[in-house]
Parts: C-alpha cells; structure tokens; sequence
C-alpha cells in the first residue's frame, strides 16, 4: 500500500502540477497583496487630504472608541453577557494602542486570512480541482490504466492508494497556500501581526448576531483556525472530484463538470432564502470561515456545524460512488 | 497433472444486450503458443480483455496456473503479464521509471529483475530517455519488458507488432519464441496477421463473430490438405476412406474430393488399388492457414 501511494506521489509531482498551482497561487498573492497595500496607502493620503493636511491620527480614532466603550460598561443596567463582550473589545483596542499598532494596518496574519475567506468558495477548491481532476481519467485518457489494472493487485487498493496520495498532496497544497500568502504578503506589508488580538466566535440567535460567546484570541491561533477549516473544505473537495474523475473518461471534461457546479453553486445562492433546498448543495456550504467572522447571515438552520455535516455527507457519498464504478467498471479504451 | 496454464471455459460476455462473446473455449499449455486469429470486430481483444482481468466476463469461468480470476484475483493476474492494443506508458516519465513504478506493484520485483527484463528486449541505451520521445518500436520493447517483470507464466500479447517495422516485427517474433522454448513460459497472442500467426505459433484458435470456430494445431493444419481422386468407383471409394480411414468426402461426376492428412495419402491409394479401384489421377491442393481462415469466416459470414 505504502509503495502504491509512493507511486501515485511520484505520478502527480513528475506532471508538474505542483508546479503549476504554485505559479497560479504566487501571482495572485502577490497582485492581491500589491493591491491592498495601494488602497491603504490611498485611504490615508485621501484621509489626510480631506481633512486640510491633518495627519492620519488613528491613536485618537481608538481612544475615542474605547472612552465609548468605557462608559458603556460602567453603565449597571447592561447585562452581564454584554458587559463581557465590551470588555473584549476594549481589551483588543488597548492591545493596539499600548503596542502603537494602528488596527487597520494591513500585516501578512490578516492577509493569509483574507485570502482563504475570499478563495474558499472558488478559487482554492479550483485549485483541488486542477490537482485532482486527472487523477484516474487521465489514466484512461492515456489508455494507462491498462497497464495499472492488469497487475496482481485489486481495483479498491489502486483507487485507495490514489486516494491517499491526494489526501496527502492537497495537504501539502493547504500548507502551500498558508505558506505563499504569508510571506509574499509581509514582503509587501513588513508586518507579520501575528500576536495582535481577534474577536471570533459569533452566533446566530433568532435572526440576530450574537456576540455574547465571542472569545478574544491571537492572529496565529485564528491562522490556524481558518487553515484548518480551509483544509477540511480541500479534502472534501478533492473527494467530490475523485469521483468526477472516476465517472468521466477524460480530464477536461472533468475539470469543466467541476467548474460549472462551482460556478453555479454560487448563482444558486441568490435564491437560498426563498429556495432552501439549496442549502444542502455543496457549492452553498463551502464557505465555512463566514460563520466565524460574523458578518454573514445564513439562513435558519444553516450552521457551522450543518454545513461540516453536508460537506461529510456529499464527500462520503462521492467516495463510495468512486469505489463502487471503478471497481466494476470494463476497461474498453 | 494438468499442465494448462491458461483454461477459458463457456465464457460469454454481454454488453447491453448484445453477446460479444459466445461460450468461448481453449486453453493454453505450458511453453505453448497459441495464436487467436480473427478478423477485425471478432471479439478477440474483448476476449482477451477478460483474460487479464480488464472486463468481467458476464458468465463462465478463466482459471490462470489454476486459480480462478474471479475467486483469487491476485494469485491469477500475478502470473500473467500483458500488452494489450499498444504499448501505452506514462510518456511523462523515463522508460525506467514506468518499469519501476509497474514492478512495484508485484511482490518481489527486484532491480535485477528490472534490468534483466530491459536487456532482454535490448533498449538499455534508451532507458533513461523520456517515453515522449521514443519510437513506436521502442515503446513496444518497454511494453514487452514491462510485461515480464514479474516473470509471468502467461504472456497475453493483443496485436503486439502493429506499427512495428519488419526488422522490429522479425526481432520481436525471436524474442517471443525464446521465451516459450528458453522459459516455458506459455503465450497467447491475438493478431490478424495470418503469416505472423503461422511462424510464431504451435496451435491456433480461430474466432468469427464471438464464437470459437476452430482449434487446432497448425503443423495439422499445414499439412491437411484437399485431394481430389479421378477414379472409376467414386461410391466404392467414397466408402473405402470412409471405413476404412474414417474421412468424409464428397462425388462430383468421378470425382472423389476429401481433406487429409497429406501423409496418409500413400497409404490411402494402396488401399483403394487393393480394393481393385483404378486411380486415373490424383490431385493434391496445398492449404495455408490463409486459405483455412479465409474459408471459415466468409462461411460464417454469409449465414
């Protein structure tokens, strides 16, 4: 088995698409980290412009803010719950102004972040797609599989093997990802920001967005928490196109059968409100990082954890589909 | 002790509806070749396909070495290697790393193993090159390397010297004698080229449109041949060579007309002189393989 998996490695790394998803990803990092730090620098220069040659004073912006707060919470009629939440929020801001850290700063611990939270509905799980797409149909775009399926070793172990070298690619890709957009981002922004404090953890209670269970942690923790959801939305994805890639014989058709459902996916969500059915599709549920950010709305019953649950089912369900038509499946090319 | 390697017993296959294989028998013995013959669309590489476990046969069995592809899969399929339709390689990587990476797959598959299988087919110079840039005939020698990594006992070969030069066709066809006569080892090999078939091979099968209409050895198959006798009784000579030589044959005016084994002619004319029959003329047509497959499926064919 070990060997097998050895094999499938060497298969994906010698048709160079490490290679190429790498190219992909460190031109858009690096254009998307360019570009943001144009518009910061933009947003202060056209700050200071309007208020007459003012210079930006962020320090006063946050001072004032967490007067604000203070007061609130010095106010004995305000709930316990949110008296916490306050306190959270000041603690943030006193973190910025005591390490003279302008909270809108861009650093390479908010860029990593953002990129997942912009790239995990399309442009990540299309890089899954371009590394597992060819897994098996190229196998028998090439008539390849002739030679892999006559051999004293039964389908299930050739399909499982190649399962284990996504499994273990897409990880690497994951790593791939956190990595680039890390450093490409501090070569632009020479901040890293890693300890500065976050506030996550929102609810959703009723139609309202509750804040009474946030908890306040540091960039690097939520790095890695953002990573791992990224992580467990690849594999899921690269399950979904083992599958294509077992149904269908050749690799573009398979990479194009994905594209559309991606693509589609996300028109569908226009009518999750009134159409809710489509929330158990799986383009709808593969933004998990807007459940912790608090600025997104779901609909009832639409949760962290529903959508962990979907995702598990459609994978599951994918890999059993793999393994049930490539093991009976006529080799006729 | 049964010495077949390779058994196929009342195999059909059915895709939609449709019987693409009839109750196909034959076997293989040990360090025998046998060619399977038959026109284009017969269902030779479909039979073939099923053989070395690509395609499922819709009903009965394929025993390889005695072990059934359907109970013991891997016992089966590890003593058989194969090239079917092509020699198609990963072209992405070197001649050697294909060979590597398929050796993997067997148990006990040493570099030996590797470079012995390399220098059998002669391309050690080439090995490290690209597939991508290999002739036809240079893959097809990896193909053939790669099918005997393992050391089979069964060689399955579909087409294998399509595309290959006369020289390459030449080299392969030594290559492939040695291994049944050096090695023992058995070889099946699908071709619709008649000569090839009768220089390569002990025994042949012919197959028309999925069925099996012919198994036989081919020196018997050489040397039957058409004879016709002119003679003054053909109905007393038609009952001679059937009672006494158990032949068939048919009368046309005094014509007497039979296949037979062209060694047993002498002895059959003293015979008919004995019985006091005067033998005008004799004729005796030569047969070929061709002749023999040409007659068999145009038969089948019209009905």
């Amino acid at each position: 088995m070990i060997s097998l998996t050895q094999n499938e490695i060497l298969k994906i790394l010698l048709k160079k698409k490490m290679l190429l998803i790498f190219m992909l990803l460190l031109i858009f990092v690096s254009l998307l980290s360019y570009g943001q730090k144009y518009s910061y620098d933009n947003t202060i220069k056209k700050f200071e412009a309007e208020s007459g040659g003012v210079a930006y004073d962020w320090k006063g912006l946050t001072t004032q803010r967490l007067n604000d707060l203070e007061e609130r919470s010095g106010n004995a009629f305000i709930p316990e719950e949110v008296r916490a939440s306050i306190d959270r929020e000041m603690q943030q801001l006193n973190y910025f102004i005591e390490n003279d850290i302008n909270p809108i700063t861009p650093t390479a611990s908010k860029f990593n972040v953002q990129f997942v939270e912009q790239g995990i509905t399309l442009f990540i799980p299309l890089l899954v797609v371009i590394l597992a797409a060819d897994l098996v149909s190229s196998e028998f775009s090439k008539k390849t599989i002739k030679i892999l399926l006559t051999r004293a070793v039964p389908r299930w172990k050739i399909l499982f093997s190649k399962f284990l070298a996504l499994l273990i690619m897409t990880t690497l890709l994951v790593f791939i990802i956190a990595v680039s957009s890390t450093l490409v981002s501090y070569l632009f922004f020479q901040q890293w920001g890693f300890s500065e404090p976050i506030v996550t953890g929102f609810r959703l209670v009723g139609d309202q967005l509750n804040s009474d269970s946030t908890i306040l942690i540091s960039r690097f923790q939520y790095t890695l928490l953002i990573y791992s959801l990224l992580w467990f939305v690849s594999i899921i994805m690269a399950s979904i196109t083992l599958m294509i890639s077992v149904l269908v014989d050749n690799s573009s058709s398979a990479i194009g059968i994905l594209m559309a459902a991606l693509i589609g996916g996300q028109f569908l969500q226009f009518f999750l409100s009134e159409w809710t059915v489509v929330k158990y599709f799986f383009v709808t549920n593969l933004d998990l990082t807007r459940y912790l950010t608090g600025s997104y709305q779901p609909i009832e019953g639409m949760s962290l954890n529903f959508s962990i649950l979907i995702l598990s089912a459609w994978a599951a369900v994918a890999l059993i589909i793999s393994f049930m038509v490539f093991n009976r499946k006529d080799v006729i090319v | 002790m049964d010495t077949s390697v390779l058994k196929v017993s009342n195999v059909t296959k059915r895709i939609k509806k449709k019987l693409i294989i009839q109750d196909v028998n034959f076997d293989v013995k040990q360090g025998e070749i046998l060619g399977f013959l038959g026109p284009n669309g017969s269902g030779k590489t479909t039979t073939l396909r099923m053989i070395v476990g690509l395609a499922t046969p819709t009903s009965g069995n394929i025993e390889i070495c005695g072990y059934s592809i359907k109970k013991d899969y891997v016992k089966a399929m590890s003593n058989v290697g194969c090239i079917i339709e092509g020699p198609d390689l990963y072209d992405y990587m070197s001649g050697y790393r294909n060979l590597e990476i398929l050796g993997s797959m067997s148990k006990g598959v040493t570099k030996k193993d590797i470079d012995e299988a390399v220098a059998l087919v002669g391309m050690e110079k080439r090995i490290h090159d690209k597939v991508a840039v290999y002739s036809m005939g240079m893959k097809q020698r990896i193909g053939l390397a790669q099918a005997l990594i393992h050391q089979p006992k069964l060689l399955i070969l579909d087409e294998p010297t399509n595309g290959l030069d006369p020289q390459g066709i030449h080299e392969f066809r030594e290559i492939v004698k040695s291994l049944a006569k050096d090695k023992g080892i058995s070889v099946l090999i699908s071709s619709h080229l008649i000569s090839e078939v009768q220089l390569m091979c002990d025994r042949v099968s012919i197959i028309d449109n999925g069925r099996i209409i012919r198994n036989a050895a081919i020196h018997e198959i050489v040397a039957t041949g058409e004879v016709v006798w002119t003679v003054d009784d053909p109905e007393k000579t038609q009952s001679i060579l059937k009672d006494k030589f158990a032949v068939d044959s048919s009368i046309d005016a005094k014509n007497v007309t039979a296949s037979i084994l062209v060694e047993r002619l002498s002895e059959i004319n003293k015979a008919l002189i004995y019985s006091g029959i005067e033998i005008k003329y004799v004729e005796h047509k030569k047969r070929t393989l061709e002749d023999l497959f040409l007659t068999l499926t145009d038969k089948h064919k019209i009905v």
